[in-house]
């Protein structure tokens, strides 16, 4: 039972298919050579060395910048629109069409653009993260806003509750889980995005350290920035994501 | 309706008590007529000057705040203090039997107990007029005999007027001391019975089932069978 248990905190069998997969890769990168599949410990000493170097704080300091730029505004606008679909009718079914639209735009339309209307800047990166994210940020708040039990609204109009408290009250919490699910989606997807936009616009950030690793042979590097993207992913998770969940869902 | 009654209002599925407890508590405009307190009319949506108690069918507590939360959130429109508020609440939880649960969120306690909190929240507000609308429908039936006899307690403790709205004839000779019958669409008041113990419970609870009947048979359009 003991035994079971830390085997699972452990994750014993993920580490035991790990350890499969680094074996195979070491034997595969004997027979492929370095350029292009560089072995496990070339990776983790590149990795090392970044740490040293602190080259690792200077783009992912980068990226991070951009996607909270692109990924705050995003969030703003959506709680924005949020509360334009609880006041009024018409500008719900507004924000529901609009969403379907941006919602099917590919990440790709918004990188040229950005890249026509801000040529090399902070401004393409943080423009396609702000496009892409919105939408699904936006799409948990309009299911949390029209979620809000209307029992409970006029529970608030029984006892002459005023249209602020309400709102602060009610409506406030009760979105408050959709808008921490659109928030977690949204970050991961902002990552992802602002990363792809990297490659083109800028002159720092993961992405474009690893397009610029890829040209200058350094197969083992691009490995050390997706290792890299993924403990980030995994750090904001953990740390803030749950923290979050946490704290606003404490009466579960 | 006199002050300190305890009013039971029945009548057929449909007729309209529901609704008719809405117009009073502001939730829903008249179609016609008006309803007065003390000489104010009612209007849905206007500040009263009369204070109006509410326990719905289900017990429309906010989840995420505590048991004392729920209840010191209605008291903020009443203007009290940020300390009177706490000590209302703390007030009306212990006379509904919440005393040690006050810092419990809903979803920790038994349905009784949500109900009990939603009472209390009622009562918190020193309502001129306590709505009830079959509060005790969700609850099982032991819980539903404790829940009649602390309401009963309740009313003669705190005194204040109490319109309660239920489809149960047992439960309305129970606790109620004016009996309202309603007849079928359009409701009309058909019968009103003083229930002071001069005829007896069994007698009544008789009485009011053949009303009952006749009126959802009147309600459905046929003749009595027979």
């Amino acid at each position: 039972m003991i035994g079971q248990r830390w085997a699972a905190r452990l994750h014993l069998p993920t580490l035991a298919v790990a350890a499969a997969v680094l074996a195979v890769w070491t034997l595969a990168s004997w027979r492929y050579g370095a350029y292009i599949l560089p072995s496990p410990l070339s990776v983790l000493w590149g990795f090392g060395q970044i740490l040293a170097s602190g080259e690792i704080w200077v783009h992912t300091g980068a990226s991070l910048y951009r996607i909270l730029v692109g990924f705050g505004g995003a969030l703003a606008a959506a709680i924005l629109l949020g509360l334009a679909a609880f006041l009024w009718r018409a500008a719900r079914a507004v924000v529901r069409d609009l969403l379907a639209v941006l919602n099917s735009t590919s990440v790709f339309v918004w990188i040229v653009i950005a890249i026509i209307w801000f040529g090399i800047s902070n401004w393409a990166p943080i423009f396609t993260t702000f496009m892409i994210t919105l939408p699904v940020v936006a799409s948990n708040v309009m299911e949390g806003v029209e979620n809000v039990d209307r029992r409970l609204l006029e529970m608030g109009d029984a006892y002459r509750l005023g249209g602020a408290e309400k709102f602060r009250a009610i409506v406030v919490p009760s979105t408050l889980p959709y808008l921490t699910a659109g928030m977690k989606v949204g970050f991961g997807l902002a990552l992802k995005v602002s990363v792809v936009a990297e490659i083109f616009g800028v002159t720092s950030g993961i992405g474009y350290i690893m397009n610029y690793s890829r040209e200058i042979l350094a197969t083992q590097m691009v490995f050390v920035w997706a290792l890299v993207m993924i403990l980030v992913m995994m750090a904001t998770d953990k740390l803030v994501f749950d923290a979050i969940s946490r704290r606003t869902e404490r009466w579960r | 309706m006199e002050a300190g009654e305890f009013v039971c209002l029945l009548g057929p599925n449909g007729c309209g008590k529901t609704t008719l407890l809405r117009i009073i508590g502001g939730l829903e405009p008249a179609t016609r007529g008006a309803v007065s307190l003390d000489g104010e009319p009612i209007v849905a949506g206007r500040a009263q000057q009369h204070k109006v108690g509410v326990v719905f069918q289900e017990d429309r507590l906010l989840p995420w705040l505590t048991l004392r939360d729920n209840v010191t959130l209605v008291l903020k429109p009443l203007g009290l203090s940020h300390g009177d508020r706490l000590a209302v609440a703390s007030r009306y939880l212990g006379l509904c039997g919440l005393r040690g649960f006050e810092d419990y969120y809903p979803g920790r306690v038994s349905g009784g107990m949500r109900q009990r909190a939603a009472i209390a929240r009622a009562l918190s507000i020193e309502p001129d007029v306590l709505l009830m609308d079959e509060p005790f429908g969700a609850l099982d039936a032991q819980n539903r005999r404790i829940m009649q006899t602390e309401v009963r307690r309740i009313w003669q403790a705190t005194g204040r007027t109490i319109l309660f709205v239920t489809h149960s004839i047992e439960e309305a000779v129970a606790i109620g001391t004016t009996l309202v019958m309603l007849s079928a669409r359009p409701a009309r008041i058909r019968e009103l019975i003083r229930n002071d113990g001069r005829v007896e419970r069994a007698k009544l609870v008789d009485d009011l089932n053949t009303m009952i009947m006749e009126e959802v048979e009147r309600q459905q359009g046929g003749a009595p069978p027979g």
